[in-house]
């Protein structure tokens, strides 16, 4: 494999991994549900997208032709990941979860600190 | 290269899936849990197409499809749970 | 060949009449005995052989391993059984052509019949003896049928089942006795057996054998002391007590101690056994019958002694006793067959069987009248009639028993005042019936039956005259054939000569008449009398409490064992694992000679994962959406292990079966109360915890001590026959839908029987809804979120197109049609969650049910198509095809199989999801979710 594809699959796949671990962090570190909701659905979804792309590069350049089936996750991800996003907030809007005073929005209203 | 950063990934994304698990565990609300569920799914995802390069096959790239399928349907469903209680209706 | 054609046919012909019943009443009765015509043709073809001494013998592999083989024996004991069987089963074919009335569904009647006739024919034809027990049980099973056959009427039911309960039991008995006797000679073939007459009777076993067998032979014959069930059977239609009652079923029994005799008989045991039992049975039913005012229980008791005389006869066990006993086989047959039918018309024309109302039928019938009056002189042992040839072979043979020593006087006394009962309630039969005074409070006037009605008793009663006055003419060969094979030895010289002179059996005759009619007319007063001393023995009330005591102790049993506490039962279960594995691993060193391997840190994280969340799991397992979603975290790590240790197969399955899984645990949580409370004793939880941490130790030690041992496992077997043998490169699809095909085609089946079960479980189930969450708060107003269901909708087609990919790519990489079914469904699914039951079953107009059964049916059908070119089922093929762009493409048949696979997931999975998720629209009017 020449050496700049392999660097470039190699660059992608820890872009991708620094993104899941961003987002993971974001999920694990921000203070209330609405901001969590932020790190995962924006950062994994990068996260996925750059292994991905990292695995097109990677199996379209061993000889065997073009490799595009990994796309279909990517696909799928894209299409989905804002719809879980949506249900979550829908969800967690209806249970009026608490919420950060720097979080503002209708139905959101702050009920004191987060942890 | 690839020998350099494959297993640097797999670290970066094993913590990444430990902070998932917190979240999961921690909580503290339910929307919580699901949406920490919902990271493990698709960091699960990003760490099997890891493994595909890592050991040069392409044999479980169904297994992240279906992870990316069966993880969406889980999310809304539980979510909708929680709207609804009733998710077929 | 042929031969098994005449068990065929009737078995075949089981199906016929309910039919051809749309055809008619005359066109069903038809299409019954042109079968069992065809099946007596076939056995008067083969008659010629037989009457010149030949065994024929056919003989087809079944289950050899087990000793058991489809082989079929006609000799002369069979073709007079098989003779009486179809000959006797035409006439009552004709018969209850006229006896039932308009309502009584008569398809079902001859597809009954027909099948009890069947099992019949295979009792008395089979070589082998475990095939007989298997006819065997089928007479018990479809004469459950037919004595049953008036269902709403609960004197049947409950004789039905007595009679289902004492001759089952015996089959059970018989199968330990044939299991015993298969020990001793080492195969279950009657030439064999019948071969080895010593052998058995020195083994030790012997006497075990004999008294199982025995068991089996008189609850079928209603012996003393399992007599009851016959007078109870009487809740049959009269045809059924004419065929089963008189000439067949029972007769099962006495054919049986014929058939072995060779083998069994000629010991003290079975002389005081079977002989035994014979005279206490003979004097008892001979007693009843006088007392009985039914005119079917005067005959059934009637039969159950004459069974008894005829089991005395093969008791005594010499070779005249037995040619006497053949004899009384046919006599009986013709003489009681007639009677019973008499007895139906008599039913029919008046409607009552009460002899204190009948009498006087002569002004009206007096062409029913004479045939039963010839029938019943027959019965008494009357000269000139059948029955009084064997009766008096009968009297000369219990002069001649041995082993009596100075007792020898007691048998001849015994049986004269047996037949001197025997005469009384024959004469009570005709005359209580025909002349004296009556009848009384019956409805109709009484008249001549159906033409047609009287032929079958008419032949039966014309053969009872030609045997009396001409037996050697007539029934001599057939008889000779027949007791020459009871026998299994050259015949002794006997005469059938009517005059034997005056000598000790005629005079016994003689009293016997005399007395019984002396008898008859002192009866009122032996009523009297009887009334007295018999109102205490009711062996049906003994049954019927031995019975409900059986069940009660099952129940309390059942009680103690099953009270409906899950966790019981699991404590029960891990608890007896513990016990097991630990006693049987006690002391074995647990680290093997395998070094381990290392370990990187993704795996550990996963390991931790899993730990972790399982733990959870457990201890929150009371919250329980939280517990679910620790669940699902469970599951995806074991997929994502499964994926780790090169098992994507295991994955793709996991995961989806996961996700079913979760979906059914939302569905159900619906329902259920929204907080479990606490309910265990502090004490109970240390209980389980011990166990729980015991069973999860010893499942790790396993793993283990199998990990740390080197391991040969049959997967190199597989590995290398999947390609060539099974035209695919995925072993673990190849295993399921190839080698072990017939596995999955059980699977499939149970899974579709769940399915439908669950259906019928949730029809008209009415739960209430809760309206809050588990905190009290109100669910949210909107029911079909908008993104969600408008995003759903263009998912469904990519999701179908992967499932689709999964299914057919299955046979040589990762997949196949239980993976694809699921993923179908969930999509499928995810729709009814999008967008609702109405709107996706509006667009989704299947029959789950019907997708389910055809998915079975696909899968069998594949199984079957390989008989088609003369391969076992589920033998599976592949071809390599030539197609135009996509190269060489290779085809199986278990690819087919496969679908069928997948059409019952898809179906039973959403059979079973979408009816529960249909459970809350109870108060929306729409169409049924089928």
């Amino acid at each position: 494999m020449e050496t700049i594809i392999e660097a470039l699959v190699a660059l992608f796949l820890l872009i991708g991994a620094a993104f899941a671990l961003v987002g993971s962090i974001g999920l694990a570190k921000l203070p209330d549900f609405f901001m969590r909701l932020h790190g995962p659905t924006k950062a994994t979804t990068l996260g996925v997208g750059g292994m991905i792309v990292g695995s097109v590069l990677y199996f379209s350049t061993r000889g065997e032709g073009l490799s595009l089936h990994e796309l279909l996750v990517t696909l799928f991800l894209f299409i989905t990941a804002p719809v879980s996003a949506h249900m979550l907030a829908k969800a967690a809007l209806h249970l009026r979860l608490r919420t950060v005073e720097r979080t503002r929005g209708e139905g959101a209203l702050p009920r004191g600190d987060a942890e | 290269m690839l020998a350099l950063a494959i297993p640097i990934a797999f670290a970066l994304m094993s913590l990444a899936l430990l902070l998932n698990l917190w979240r999961v565990v921690r909580g503290p609300d339910l929307p919580d849990r699901i949406l920490a569920l919902d990271t493990l799914y698709i960091n699960s995802i990003a760490l099997l197409v890891l493994f595909g390069i890592h050991l040069d096959t392409m044999i479980y790239f169904e297994v992240a499809l279906l992870i990316a399928m069966m993880g969406f349907v889980g999310t809304v469903a539980v979510a909708k749970y929680l709207l609804r209680g009733d998710i077929i209706e | 060949m042929t031969l098994s054609l005449i068990i065929f046919l009737p078995l075949l012909g089981a199906l016929l009449p309910p039919l051809f019943i749309r055809l008619g009443r005359t066109a069903c009765a038809w299409s019954a005995a042109l079968l069992a015509g065809t099946a007596l043709a076939i056995l008067l073809y083969h008659s010629p052989a037989v009457f010149a001494g030949e065994t024929l013998v056919f003989t087809q592999p079944w289950l050899p391993a087990l000793g058991l083989n489809f082989s079929l024996r006609l000799d002369g004991l069979g073709l007079l059984f098989a003779l009486l069987i179809l000959g006797i089963g035409l006439l009552i074919i004709l018969y209850a052509r006229y006896y039932l009335s308009e309502h009584d569904p008569m398809g079902r009647f001859y597809g009954m019949l027909l099948l009890f006739m069947a099992a019949m024919l295979g009792i008395v034809l089979s070589e082998n003896l475990l095939l007989l027990l298997v006819f065997w049980e089928l007479t018990s099973l479809s004469s459950f049928l037919l004595i049953g056959y008036w269902k709403h009427r609960s004197d049947a039911r409950q004789g039905a089942r007595m009679a289902l309960a004492i001759t089952g039991g015996g089959g059970l008995a018989m199968l330990a006795g044939i299991l015993l006797l298969g020990h001793i000679t080492g195969s279950y073939e009657l030439s064999v057996v019948l071969a080895s007459a010593e052998l058995i009777q020195a083994h030790a076993l012997y006497p075990v054998t004999l008294a199982l067998i025995l068991l089996g032979a008189f609850t079928k014959s209603a012996q003393f002391p399992f007599h009851f069930w016959l007078p109870h059977a009487m809740a049959a239609p009269t045809p059924v007590s004419a065929y089963l009652h008189s000439a067949t079923m029972v007769k099962a029994g006495v054919f049986l101690l014929a058939r072995l005799f060779p083998a069994l008989s000629g010991t003290e045991l079975w002389f005081f056994l079977v002989a035994g039992t014979g005279t206490a049975t003979l004097l008892l039913g001979a007693y009843h019958a006088l007392f009985k005012h039914d005119l079917k229980g005067l005959l059934a008791y009637s039969t159950v002694s004459h069974l008894g005389l005829i089991t005395l006869l093969f008791g005594i066990g010499t070779p005249l006793a037995a040619v006497a006993g053949v004899f009384h086989i046919i006599n009986h047959a013709t003489f009681k067959a007639s009677l019973f039918m008499a007895a139906g018309i008599i039913d029919h024309e008046t409607g009552t069987r009460d002899m204190r109302r009948l009498g006087g039928l002569w002004r009206f019938m007096p062409h029913t009248a004479t045939l039963a009056m010839v029938a019943a002189a027959s019965m008494a042992g009357v000269p000139l009639f059948n029955g009084f040839l064997s009766k008096e072979m009968f009297f000369a043979e219990t002069l001649h028993a041995g082993w009596m020593g100075e007792w020898s006087w007691l048998l001849p006394l015994l049986a004269t005042l047996a037949a001197l009962f025997s005469v009384a309630y024959s004469v009570r039969f005709i005359h209580d019936v025909f002349f004296g005074t009556g009848p009384r409070d019956i409805t109709r006037k009484p008249h001549e039956p159906p033409r047609y009605m009287k032929v079958p008793v008419e032949v039966l009663v014309a053969l009872c005259l030609l045997v009396g006055i001409l037996p050697a003419w007539t029934v001599a060969p057939l008889l000779a054939a027949a007791a020459a094979s009871t026998v299994g030895a050259e015949l002794p010289y006997y005469s059938l000569a009517i005059w034997h002179g005056f000598n000790l059996p005629l005079l016994m005759s003689l009293i016997a008449l005399a007395g019984g009619v002396i008898l008859y007319l002192l009866r009122f007063r032996l009523f009297a009398l009887h009334d007295r001393i018999f109102p205490l023995c009711d062996a049906k009330a003994w049954f019927e409490c031995g019975l409900a005591r059986t069940i009660a102790v099952s129940h309390q049993l059942t009680a103690w064992l099953e009270n409906g506490s899950l966790q019981r039962y699991a404590m029960l279960l891990v608890a007896s694992v513990l016990i097991v594995i630990g006693t049987s691993l006690w002391g074995t060193t647990l680290t093997g000679p395998v070094a381990m391997g290392t370990v990187d840190g993704v795996t550990l994280t996963g390991a931790l994962v899993l730990g972790v969340s399982a733990l959870a799991t457990v201890i929150w397992h009371r919250r329980r959406l939280a517990a679910l979603v620790l669940l699902s975290v469970v599951g995806l790590v074991v997929s994502v292990a499964f994926v780790r240790f090169s098992a994507p197969d295991l994955a793709l399955t996991q995961l989806s079966v996961e996700m079913v899984t979760i979906l059914l645990l939302m569905l159900a949580l619906y329902f259920l109360p929204q907080h479990s409370p606490a309910e265990s004793s502090t004490a109970r939880r240390w209980r389980d915890g011990l166990l729980a941490a015991g069973a999860g130790l010893s499942v790790a030690a396993l793993a283990w001590g199998v990990l740390t041992r080197p391991l040969e496992t049959i997967s190199g077997y597989f590995l290398e026959q999947s390609k060539p043998g099974g035209g695919g490169s995925n072993v673990v699809n190849v295993i399921l839908v190839d080698f072990r095909g017939f596995d999955t085609l059980g699977e499939i089946t149970v899974l579709a029987i769940a399915a439908f079960g669950i259906y019928a479980l949730l029809q008209g189930l009415r739960l209430p809804s809760p309206t809050t969450d588990g905190e009290g708060r109100p669910w949210a107003e909107d029911r079909h979120p908008l993104i969600l269901s408008a995003v759903s909708r263009p998912l469904l087609p990519l999701a179908l197109m992967v499932s689709l990919y999964i299914l057919l790519r299955g046979h040589n990489l990762p997949g196949g049609g239980f993976i694809a079914g699921l993923v179908t469904a969930v999509a499928l699914i995810l729709q009814y969650v999008a967008s609702g039951v109405v709107w996706t079953r509006e667009r989704l107009p299947f029959d789950y049910i019907k997708l389910t059964a055809s998915g079975v049916l696909v899968a069998t059908l594949t199984g079957v198509a390989s008989w088609w070119f003369a391969h076992p089922f589920l033998t599976s093929t592949f071809e390599y095809v030539q197609l135009p762009l996509l190269g060489k493409f290779e085809l199986a048949s278990a690819m087919v199989f496969d679908v069928g696979v997948y059409l019952t997931v898809v179906g039973s999975t959403l059979l079973i999801l979408a009816n529960l998720g249909k459970l809350t629209l109870v108060s929306q009017p729409h169409e049924e979710t089928k």
